[in-house]
């Protein structure tokens, strides 16, 4: 059965059909995210785009323009504030390269908080409007597996996942998981599954699904709700999973919309 | 200045000037809970991104993040907890600092990330009618903490606000006030003349010291720190020099002499003028404030900026009257007047003073009305200070 997606053209097919609506610096993250609830995107705070220096300043703006090319993002419209070391219109034309249905706005320009809360409604339909989404077959699903100590169960999804033809990406360098969810999206995958580390929460990445597995932790047997799959599954039931996800089911992550996007870093801020 | 201040004075002596009740979540995976429940009643919150690593960055994190949980601005904080052993320690120690009022609500107790919800959310309400019930009442002028924050500068900053806000600070200094300039970054070139200031000849050493850490710190990864700074912004402001944005940046400490240096999110421990050492990342500076007790920021900008703290109210003031009028939902006072030569330094630095006590009674910001609840955690990401 062939699998169907979000066409994104040269970005490749998307499992998901999510507008994002990007922050170029932490002081544009409050209209960002009201603007988000109320047309439905996504958005995330964070705060970076200005005061960083040296190497922080290509990485941050590269970074963000991972998140505005990953297949499971529609159309983006970035929102700047005008002042920042990371300005929305460069931003904007460095995001255009890789998803031309991108649009900023920027604060200091439209005439403040109010301004920019309705001129960014009116200019996020109107991209959604402009590009509604074509659904294309999705040649090859991309698994992320995250985790940070592997053990047989992972070992197991892992063959299971090379038994079925599905291309897979591991990050398991970093010990904190959010920073393995964004090595993840810079390299396209279209899920994660995450071996949750004992002492870490169930969590996710807001523009793509995360499959949260337990472990025989404490924490994990407490928050045992919270988890998409127990402790101990089977790597058939996690690939059967996997493909439900793929196919649109709501992982609990997504439902809880648990979990930051965070943004690696390299020097201090000025 | 027959002005006088009220407030809600705490436990431990410390005064706000504000009621909040705080939801705080203590790991990254549970500021989605955090957001939903102040967007669902008038409870502030914070979102972060620590995820309960115990780095060489902890410190920091821990001080800050306790420091902000027990500013004195909030009525009650309702922690949201996994329970481990690094976000107990930040409860017990935000209770030691002076938070008088607080709740646990700890998901690993719960098991559920939708009663997480329901719980604090209910926990929230309940909080925010007790605070309503309490009276505000006559507070000496040694309760309000002044915290002095320029961002987005232009070519006026240094001519119309920060001068303007100097005044000010001077004014409340001498009424036995506290008073804190930040930003390290943005002194820099401009430290001797501060530090000529010092009461004490060891302050003065201090400040010129703490200027050469962080230049120091910067250089360590090999960058001229002079590469960001005068920004982007602020260099289509007007601004040629990161020696005429510092100079600009010091007057809003006005012309008091200094009582103390704060290392970030320190608090003053008596009344006088200070200088903290923060980043000049409007955010990271914000927040440090908020974690060393401050109850009143002013914040000037010449490009205009939206951001507030959850738990300080943030006055803004504008340099140039052309940015006031385009952008007015975001100021709160315009300091352009001075240079458009209808209002003078002083006149002006009065009118700064007079918002500053209305605030602290209780007048609230445009960022609150907004309800910017900006929040950064300042990390040191590997860089060495040496």
């Amino acid at each position: 059965m062939k699998r169907q997606g979000f066409d994104r053209a040269l970005r490749g097919v998307g499992i998901r059909d999510y507008q994002l609506i990007l922050p170029s610096v932490v002081c544009s993250t409050r209209i960002a995210s009201r603007i988000a609830n109320e047309v439905g995107s996504k958005t995330f705070a964070h705060q970076h785009g200005c005061g960083i220096i040296g190497n922080d300043v290509e990485g941050i703006s590269d970074f963000f323009c991972d998140l505005a090319k990953h297949p499971n993002v529609g159309t983006v419209l970035i929102v700047g504030l005008g002042c920042e070391t990371i300005q929305g219109n460069e931003l904007a034309a460095k995001v255009k390269e890789s998803n031309p249905t991108t649009s900023y706005l920027v604060i200091q320009e439209s005439g403040g908080v109010a301004g920019t809360f309705n001129d960014g409604i009116t200019a996020a339909k109107l991209l959604k409007s402009t590009y509604p989404p074509h659904l294309k077959n999705l040649d090859e699903l991309v698994v992320g597996v995250e985790f940070s100590n592997s053990n047989s169960e992972i070992e197991s999804l892992i063959a299971e996942l090379k038994a079925s033809g599905i291309k897979f990406e591991i990050a398991d360098q970093n010990k904190n998981p959010g920073l393995n969810f964004s090595e993840l999206m810079r390299r396209g995958v279209h899920l994660i599954v995450s071996f949750t580390e004992p002492n870490q929460p169930p969590s996710g990445f807001p523009l793509i699904p995360t499959i949260n597995i337990a472990s025989d932790s404490a924490l994990h047997s407490a928050l045992a709700k919270e988890f998409d799959l127990p402790n101990g599954s089977t790597s058939s039931a996690i690939l059967n999973f996997i493909l439900d996800v793929a196919d649109g089911k709501e992982t609990k992550s997504e439902l809880s919309k648990a979990g930051e996007i965070i943004a690696p870093r390299v020097v201090r801020s000025v | 200045m027959s002005k006088s201040l009220t407030g809600y004075p705490r436990a431990d002596g410390r005064v706000g000037f504000r009621n909040q009740v705080l939801v705080m979540p203590l790991h990254s995976a549970l500021c989605a809970t955090a957001r939903r429940i102040s967007e669902e009643s008038a409870a502030v919150a914070i979102t972060h991104d620590w995820s309960g690593e115990i780095d060489a960055d902890f410190a920091r994190i821990f001080k800050v993040m306790t420091g902000f949980a027990a500013n004195p601005n909030i009525f009650a904080t309702i922690f949201l907890t996994l329970g481990t052993p690094g976000e107990l320690e930040i409860i017990d120690k935000s209770k030691s600092i002076g938070l008088s009022n607080s709740t646990i609500v700890n998901v690993s107790e719960i098991g559920s990330m939708e009663l997480l919800y329901e719980i604090a959310l209910k926990e929230a309400i309940s909080y925010l009618a007790l605070a309503d019930q309490v009276a505000r009442v006559s507070v000496p002028w040694s309760s309000l903490h002044l915290g002095l924050e320029c961002g987005g500068s232009d070519a006026l900053s240094g001519i119309t606000a920060n001068p303007a806000l100097g005044v000010a600070s001077d004014m409340l200094v001498e009424l036995g006030a506290v008073s804190v300039l930040g930003e390290t970054t943005e002194i820099l070139g401009a430290e001797h003349l501060l530090a000529a200031r010092a009461l004490d000849p060891n302050v003065g050493k201090q400040i010129i010291e703490t200027v050469a850490r962080y230049e120091r710190s910067i250089n360590y990864e090999g960058i001229d720190m002079r590469g960001a700074q005068p920004s982007r912004g602020n260099i289509e402001g007007g601004l040629t020099t990161l020696e005429e944005k510092s100079l600009g940046a010091a007057k809003k400490a006005g012309s008091a002499p200094f009582t103390g240096v704060l290392e970030y999110a320190d608090p003053a421990p008596k009344p006088g003028l200070y200088f903290m050492d923060t980043p000049g990342h409007d955010i990271e500076q914000l927040t440090g404030f908020a974690a060393a007790g401050i109850n009143i920021v002013v914040f000037t900008s010449g490009r205009g900026t939206p951001t507030g703290s959850a738990v300080v109210p943030t006055i803004k003031v504008s340099t140039n009257t052309q940015m006031a009028l385009s952008i007015p939902d975001l100021i709160d006072l315009n300091a352009g007047t001075i240079a458009d030569g209808t209002q003078t330094l002083r006149e002006v630095g009065e009118l700064i003073f007079n918002e500053i006590v209305d605030v602290a009674n209780g007048k609230l910001t445009a960022a609150e009305l907004g309800r910017h609840q900006e929040f950064s955690l300042s990390r040191m990401y590997g860089t060495q200070i040496n």
